[in-house]
């Protein structure tokens, strides 16, 4: 079977700026979000560049970046 | 690879008391509670607000330890910074969250759950014999418990009701992004919550200030991103506190989601309860979540034991906690909801002039109900259950 394509762009969490809060997890629509060890990490292979999870961050911890 | 009969996720109010509860519906049960953070309590994503009643059938808050703050007023500040005071009695308590959670686990604890704090649930897949393995890693190494019934617990990330199934995704206009300081040495009525509405100042939600003692508020917002100009939470929070405090000495912050939507449509799957935010179980008008995973978490661990007890711990006998939730307040939230949809379509103006009416009405006789009188004279669609708004 093949894979998806993958999108060209893709959320990224910036960790050092990130404070674990979760809020981003439930947000996005393929849960391509998830926890690593407390890190909030995006899988870059099921992220599909829809940009639901950038502006809700209260920080701004999320930002797109070329897949 | 220990059995155990119910693996509760998360040792906040929703889960300290369902294992609580487990516990004294069936003493003979094994019950383990585990915390992912290393401490229960901390860190605090919370304003620590709560109802003075829905916090009595769960603890007696006078003199308790776990309370910051009395609170005998609410005081509403409209866009333009109209003060409307009003009184009630007994409005609620501003919580010390991380004396009250390690309260509640204590409880927990001592009704004879087991309670592991530092770690953290990865992972969770059902066995031929219709257990949970979950795995858990902590101070200890890695472990698999194989639990006949998991509760997730584990808040707004909810990771237990993704690995049973369960749709737990959120609405990105249902989601309030909420950013909060403690700020010390500022001047405000120490017996009132203030609450501030304003396209300005917190788009889509509301900033408060929450007293936790004479000159120490929890100051916060939140505001939904779809109806933001371009600023984070953050960003709102640090414009309203330069506005309102610049004075005021920020000895800490916290941030974090509160979902604002409806319960999920399941809360259950075989061997699985989920509770509390988790579930989606928040006040979506208030954002208030507390006392709902408390009750939520009670339901859960009675309902979890009783299953247990008569050998059946499918989804269809676990299907009653849904409905007892619903019942209790799932249905409410719905209506809510709907009020929650309708005061979306106010604008600065309206609440200006609310507030210009309401104070009006000497203040002895400002009540929360006369309030919401006034407004629905404007707004009749807010009509229902329009009272019981913020506590």
């Amino acid at each position: 079977m093949l894979a998806p394509p993958r999108a060209a762009e893709v959320a990224v969490v910036q960790l050092d700026v990130c404070d674990r809060c979760g809020l981003c997890l439930p947000l996005c629509p393929p849960e391509a979000i998830h926890l690593e060890l407390a890190d909030l990490v995006v899988d870059p292979t099921t992220c599909t560049g829809c940009r639901k999870c950038i502006a809700p961050c209260p920080v701004g911890a999320l930002s797109m970046v070329p897949n | 690879m220990p059995n155990v009969d119910v693996l509760v996720v998360g040792a906040g109010p929703a889960g300290s008391v369902a294992a609580g509860e487990a516990c004294r519906s069936a003493p003979a049960l094994d019950v383990v509670l585990l915390e992912r953070d290393r401490a229960v309590g901390a860190p605090v994503r919370c304003a620590e607000g709560v109802g003075d009643a829905g916090l009595r059938e769960f603890a007696d808050p006078v003199g308790a330890p776990w309370v910051a703050r009395k609170i005998t007023r609410v005081i509403f500040l409209a866009p333009d910074d109209t003060e409307v005071k009003v009184a009630e009695r007994d409005v609620g308590w501003i919580l010390d969250r991380t004396r009250f959670d390690a309260h509640l686990a204590a409880q927990a604890s001592a009704a004879g759950a087991e309670l592991l704090v530092g770690t953290e649930a990865s992972g969770m897949v059902r066995d031929p014999d219709g257990r949970w393995a979950v795995s858990v890693r902590g101070p200890g190494g890695s472990t698999t418990y194989r639990a006949r019934v998991v509760i997730g617990a584990d808040g707004v990330e909810t990771m237990v009701g993704r690995w049973a199934g369960l749709d737990t995704r959120v609405p990105a206009r249902d989601m309030e992004s909420c950013a909060q300081y403690v700020v010390q040495g500022i001047k405000f009525d120490p017996d009132a919550i203030y609450l501030q509405f304003g396209e300005d100042i917190a788009p889509g939600g509301y900033a408060w200030i929450f007293p936790k003692s004479e000159g120490v508020a929890n100051v916060g917002l939140g505001v939904v991103a779809l109806k933001s100009d371009g600023r984070n939470a953050k960003q709102y929070l640090d414009s309203w506190i330069a506005r309102r405090y610049p004075r005021g000495a920020r000895t800490g912050y916290t941030i974090g989601g509160v979902i604002v939507h409806t319960t999920i449509k399941q809360t259950y799957a075989d061997g699985v309860l989920v509770a509390g935010d988790a579930a989606h179980m928040i006040n979506p008008l208030s954002g208030g979540g507390i006392v709902n995973a408390m009750k939520a978490g009670r339901l859960a661990g009675r309902t979890a034991a009783a299953a247990i007890g008569e050998g059946d711990t499918s989804a269809r006998r676990l299907a009653q906690y849904h409905e007892a939730w619903m019942k209790l307040l799932g249905d409410d939230h719905l209506k809510y909801y709907r009020i929650k949809q309708a005061l979306e379509h106010l604008d600065d103006a309206f609440f200006n002039g609310l507030a210009r009416t309401v104070n009006a009405i000497p203040e002895g006789k400002r009540t929360l109900g006369r309030i919401f009188a006034q407004a629905l004279v404007r707004h009749p669609q807010m009509i229902p259950v329009a009272a019981r708004f913020f506590v």
